[in-house]
């Protein structure tokens, strides 16, 4: 009665569509990356060569490959801690109606642009923006802050805006499989709230703490709108870095780095899948 | 539940910080449609007897704007159908897959994982090298690759209300495969299918990063955006982010409505059979 002749014939259409699209143009430009740079036709021929990634160390490259993992890693920790409290409002605390509302409110950001979202930020953050008039006006400084806007901070306060909800999400997930037994059972051993919270509530959502990391740390990791709209002048990210890359049409280095950060990707999801087991959280639908 | 989540400082302590975290989401683009209805050039909340609809006016008349809106409304209704259909496939298939279920979830869910920016460069390499010219077929590719996921998760989800035994009992009963799909699992589901098909529709007309290696000689809507943002913001850019913005958020809490009623009444007659 359920047939896996037939799961493959229906999984058919999206598995080409997702594979000639997605991964295997992925694949493509991974071996392209070992390629040699052609300049005579502005393209690229199959000359086996390491050349793009002896570049990567070249021009700080590097640096900017390692502090976009660290601001995506910071954004991650920074949007699980924010989200936590909102997942136990929605779980525990809320009557289902207000719970609702709740969910609608952290859905709605997945869906409205991020662009214009990333852009509502420079009316709050610039000069002569919302917050550097509330501080002024509360005499708090005389002079506007500079440093709100178009800095590492503006970058990193319009990431947390942006991914949360891909971490309220996983956790509210992983929330609803906590065994509500185990609970009372850390209550009658004499476990007060914040015991409980540490020791049971939160081990027990492992799964979605790293899943909701992952999402968040993707996302930010590869992120372009918020790093344009937001970012510093002198701060690059991955995604500007290869678009930098590409207005000089050195394809090979382009894919290189794309290689690097897709393994990086790539391996964070097949490891932490294998630890944490984030699929299981998708497990109840049958 | 008697953890402590009842006592009132904790309660309080959960709701404040919810409330912060909303603040982060909310605050901004909401001053942004607050700036949208002032009449000044200069950025800032109207006073309620200034409160106006002049730039949403002025949008009329905005040539390259109509044209991008175009563009990115026709991507947008492709990408929403071909997603939408796609994800009920893809997550029927889910349902008959048994041991290879993960497998078949990391699969679909995968190209969420890619920045956009690689994506649409070897999405756009590749096409490039099939002489296939950009064009907005080329921007649906890229924008399927973002929104099927969203859109095999909500529907995936919204299976969860369709138990076993309802298939079992329809299969006891006789009814083949199509018979099951059709009368019992997709009716069942439909809220999903319509949250589904929203959802695909808002990421492909708001989606940046890919659009911008796949794009053909017509921009799309979030791509001029852009653009005019960075050189000098005029204020009937906040009117159009103000529009876009309330037909997202209005969207979005009606599918989430529809899914809360579709749910209340599953259980309301589950309830009366017990």
């Amino acid at each position: 009665m359920f047939l896996l002749r037939r799961g493959l014939a229906l999984a058919g259409p999206s598995f080409l569509l997702i594979a000639a699209l997605g991964f295997v143009p992925l694949g493509v430009i991974l071996v392209w990356s070992f390629w040699s740079w052609d300049p005579a036709s502005y393209w690229i021929k199959p000359d086996l060569s390491l050349a793009a990634y002896a570049a990567i160390g070249e021009a700080g490259r590097w640096s900017v490959l390692v502090s976009s993992f660290a601001k995506a890693f910071l954004a991650a920790v920074l949007c699980l801690v924010i989200a936590y409290p909102a997942a136990l409002a929605i779980h525990f605390v809320a009557r289902p109606k207000w719970a609702l509302v709740l969910m609608a409110a952290f859905t709605v950001p997945f869906f409205t642009s991020y662009l214009i979202r990333a852009f509502s930020w420079r009316l709050v953050l610039g000069r002569t923006g919302l917050f550097n008039t509330w501080l002024m006006a509360l005499g708090i400084t005389d002079e506007p802050l500079d440093w709100l806007l178009f800095s590492d901070f503006a970058l990193m306060v319009g990431l947390v805006a942006s991914y949360l909800p891909f971490a309220v999400f996983p956790l509210l997930l992983s929330l609803r499989r906590v065994e509500p037994n185990l609970l009372a059972a850390s209550q009658d051993l004499g476990a007060g709230f914040v015991r409980t919270l540490f020791t049971v509530i939160i081990p027990l959502t492992k799964p979605g703490i790293f899943a909701g990391f992952l999402f968040v740390f993707v996302m930010a990791a590869g992120s372009s709108t918020e790093v344009q709209m937001l970012g510093g002048a002198g701060a690059s990210m991955i995604s500007i870095m290869i678009a930098d890359v590409m207005r000089v049409v050195n394809f090979p280095l382009a894919f290189a780095i794309s290689a690097i950060v897709l393994v990086v990707l790539f391996l964070l999801v097949l490891v932490g899948n294998a630890i944490f087991g984030f699929t299981r959280l998708f497990e109840d639908f049958k | 539940m008697t953890i402590g989540f009842e006592r009132r400082d904790v309660r309080a302590t959960i709701w404040i910080l919810t409330a912060l975290s909303l603040l982060i989401v909310y605050l901004p683009p909401l001053y942004l449609v607050g700036i949208s209805f002032n009449p000044s050039l200069q950025p800032g909340m109207p006073s309620l007897g200034d409160i106006s609809l002049k730039w949403y006016g002025a949008l009329v008349n905005e040539r390259g704007l109509l044209a991008a809106l175009k563009e990115s409304l026709l991507i947008a209704t492709v990408t929403m159908v071909v997603s939408t259909l796609l994800a009920i496939f893809a997550a029927l298939a889910y349902l008959e897959l048994g041991r290879l279920k993960n497998g078949w979830f990391l699969f679909v869910v995968f190209p969420m994982f890619v920045p956009g920016i690689i994506q649409g460069l070897a999405l756009s390499v590749i096409l490039n090298r099939w002489q296939v010219v950009p064009f907005w077929g080329t921007v649906v590719m890229g924008h399927i690759l973002w929104s099927l996921p969203f859109a095999f998760t909500v529907i995936l989800t919204s299976m969860a209300t369709v138990k076993r035994s309802y298939v079992l009992a329809a299969a006891d009963l006789g009814a083949n495969w199509w018979q099951r799909t059709t009368q019992i699992v997709l009716p069942l589901i439909t809220p999903g299918l319509v949250g589904g098909a929203i959802f695909s529709f808002l990421l492909s007309l708001n989606e940046f990063a890919r659009s911008s290696y796949l794009v053909g000689r017509q921009n799309t809507l979030p791509l001029l955006m852009f653009g005019k943002m960075n050189s000098g913001a005029t204020p009937t850019i906040y009117a159009l982010s103000g529009v876009i913005l309330l037909v997202s958020i209005l969207a979005v809490a009606a599918v989430m409505y529809l899914i809360a009623r579709r749910r209340r009444a599953l259980a309301e007659r589950s309830v009366e059979k017990a």
